[in-house]
């Protein structure tokens, strides 16, 4: 799962059970007690009430009684007042119902204060008032309901707290989970977009105001990324400049070759074509470490024209069929595809020549070279197979290493650069393309997967 | 070109590599001058007393380009660009702003030698006369090895030698393909190599300045792997 949804989860479930465990808290320590409180207090007062009553009736008679019963009626909080006798007449104030009647006649039998706090809008209760002739009657107080409510539970407008309350839980979780992880996704960008090859990557300046751990890691990270750049680009330059100045030597070691085999006897020619034929060599190696090291700065802009990679492995495959049947060997070309893709021809006509030579130069006397150009759901897939035993195969993956020499004695007799796959691999990357290499039938198969664009 | 001797411009700041360079050509038969930056490369160059000039592309002061751009603007002189290895870029690049040819350097004494002399042979038939070869009209196109001059419906273009050539050659088999092999031979006068992609830039070039019809079609069609071919409407 992903860590934002990690978090965001934890801290939702957190905060719930911290919102359930406040109602409970509320409900037990806080609603309960005023709830028993009030119960308590409307008692007291009715007792207290039941005996005023009596003894004003007793003192003042009757009509002393009523404009007590008056101005209990006016104190707060608004309340019915009502005195009843037993068989349900109303002696005084309002009508009463049915759930009053039987407090009512509660009351009268116990001679004891009776309540009855069932009903949520409304408190009921009555005590008995004693009259001089020795009637008993039942003085019925009726209050709206004065509990305390609920915060959050018992009526809409607590649901819709409750809501409230959970939906703002929601949007500071989403945030925090946010706040939390945006740092570390824009550092996996950066870490991925670095690996990728764009070594002038840094998250400083998206995160510049973080002063917390992440900050710091974001700091380090710069500083890394600032040192493989820095390792890369020197090494990069380093590779470009001795090229470059070596060149020079060996332009005028070319030269002057040739001036000395025009004074050269029969004795001493067959040694200055030797000659002739190492530098030639290392010039072909200067000339692949130039352009690898041009790929690999990635300062040559790659151009994007509108290319049919078919008629790149046409042509290369008939040069190198040319170049192969001088040694005995062939290419064929199984099937070709019409594949139209944006990029660099002279990039990918060196990405095809370099994998095709390299499968040429390996494959056996009298074995031919397979080229195959498919194209499938939106890919052109080049595949390039030879018949020269193939590699191990825990060095495959280091193939496309510069230099990398697969069994010394074989390549060296092959007289390979060990920069071919190289330089067609960064080729090939350039272009946003796949290069893979697996043994097959006998021999090692390169598969060059490119993305086509529609006709 | 004075007393049968050509007179070939050297500019390349490698001083060792002019000396040497100079040793071989002036054996060769050739009459060799050396300058070691662009600016008074080209101050040279501007002068006519040359027949051809062979350029660095790494030069002090002003690089090959530079110069080859300013004297095309007052001289056809031919030149040879010598380029980075493995650098395609410079070897476009110079042949568009107007290069006849270009070598990879280190290069082959004896390739640069016979470069040369092929160049030298095509611009100076021209000066000697027709040579057997006859004005050409074809689809607007009108090409007079005579005077080595190329027009577009009256416009006349601005061909380097090796474009000069390669329209002659096409437009004198105009409707017919010909072949890679015989265009390397008779043109660049050599034999085409495998992975040799000189003779795909030079035509790339001779298109971009003949553009294409009115109505859109192509000039010159590629016949992948066999050769080119002028089209006829």
């Amino acid at each position: 799962m992903k860590l934002f949804v990690k978090i965001f989860l934890w801290f939702l479930a957190a905060v719930g059970l911290m919102i359930a465990v406040m109602m409970f808290v509320t409900r037990t320590f806080q609603t309960e007690p005023m709830t028993s409180r009030f119960e308590r207090n409307t008692k007291n007062q009715l007792t207290v009430y039941g005996g005023t009553a009596t003894q004003i009736v007793n003192a003042e008679g009757e009509a002393g009684l009523r404009t007590f019963l008056n101005r209990l009626k006016d104190l707060e909080p608004p309340r019915q007042v009502s005195l009843v006798s037993s068989d349900g007449n109303v002696w005084s104030g309002d009508a009463v119902d049915e759930v009053a009647e039987s407090i009512v006649s509660r009351t009268l039998a116990s001679g004891q204060v009776e309540t009855d706090f069932s009903n949520e809008d409304r408190t009921l209760g009555a005590a008995t008032v004693n009259f001089p002739d020795g009637r008993k009657l039942a003085l019925v107080f009726q209050w709206e309901r004065q509990a305390p409510p609920s915060l959050f539970w018992g009526s809409n407008a607590a649901y819709g707290r409750l809501i409230g309350l959970l939906l703002t839980a929601v949007v500071l979780c989403y945030l925090l989970a946010l706040y939390l992880t945006s740092p570390i996704r824009k550092l996996r960008e950066a870490t991925n977009t670095l690996a990728d090859g764009a070594l002038g990557t840094r998250v400083i300046p998206r995160l510049r105001r973080r002063r917390d751990e992440i900050g710091d890691l974001a700091r380090d990270f710069d500083v890394m990324a600032e040192r493989i750049e820095h390792l890369i680009v020197t090494q990069q330059r380093l590779n470009s400049d001795i090229s470059h100045e070596l060149r020079s030597p060996l332009a005028r070691m070319t030269v002057a070759l040739e001036i000395a085999k025009k004074k050269a006897n029969l004795e001493t020619l067959p040694i200055l074509e030797r000659i002739e034929n190492e530098a030639q060599r290392l010039n072909d190696m200067i000339g692949r470490l130039l352009t690898l090291a041009r790929l690999e700065s990635g300062a040559e802009e790659v151009e994007r024209k509108r290319i049919d990679l078919a008629e790149i492995v046409k042509d290369v495959a008939a040069d190198a069929d040319f170049e192969a049947q001088a040694k005995g060997k062939f290419v064929e070309l199984s099937s070709v595809d019409s594949c139209p893709v944006m990029g660099s021809e002279n990039l990918l006509r060196s990405a095809v020549e370099n994998v095709l030579r390299n499968a040429v130069r390996y494959t056996k006397e009298r074995t031919a070279v397979d080229v195959s150009l498919k194209r499938q759901n939106g890919h052109a897939i080049l595949r390039i197979s030879d018949h020269g035993g193939g590699v191990p195969p825990d060095e495959i993956a280091n193939l496309f290493r510069p230099f990398y020499r697969v069994g010394e004695a074989r390549e060296r007799k092959t007289g390979g650069t060990g920069l071919g796959l190289a330089i067609a691999e960064r080729a090939v990357k350039a272009h946003k393309g796949t290069i893979s290499a697996q043994n097959y039938n006998g021999g090692l198969l390169i598969e060059i997967g490119l993305d086509t664009i529609k006709k | 070109m004075l007393g049968g001797v050509d007179k070939i411009l050297i500019i390349d700041d490698d001083e060792e590599l002019c000396e040497l360079v100079s040793e071989y050509l002036t054996v060769e038969g050739f009459d060799i001058s050396c300058v070691n930056d662009g600016a008074s490369g080209l101050e040279r160059a501007l002068t006519g007393e040359y027949d051809m000039a062979i350029l660095d592309v790494m030069l002090p002061k002003m690089n090959g380009f530079d110069v080859l751009r300013n004297l095309r603007e007052q001289s056809k002189l031919p030149v040879i660009m010598l380029t980075a290895r493995g650098d395609d870029m410079e070897r476009i690049v110079g042949l568009e702003i107007g290069a006849d040819d270009y070598l990879p350097k280190p290069f082959n004494p004896r390739e640069l030698a016979a470069r040369l002399r092929a160049i030298l042979r095509r611009t100076s038939t021209t000066e000697n006369g027709p040579d057997g070869k006859e004005k050409l009209d074809v689809d607007g196109i009108q090409i007079s090895p005579a005077s080595r001059i190329a027009t577009l419906d009256g416009v006349e273009l601005n061909l380097t030698s090796v474009e000069f050539g390669l329209l002659f050659e096409l437009l004198k088999e105009a409707g017919k393909i010909v072949k890679k092999e015989d265009l390397s031979e008779t043109v660049l006068e050599r034999k085409l190599s495998p992975y040799d992609r000189s003779l795909d830039m030079h035509i790339s070039n001779l298109r971009k300045k003949l553009g294409d019809r009115v109505d859109g079609t192509e000039r010159i069609k590629t016949i992948r792997s066999v050769g080119y071919i002028y089209t006829l409407v």
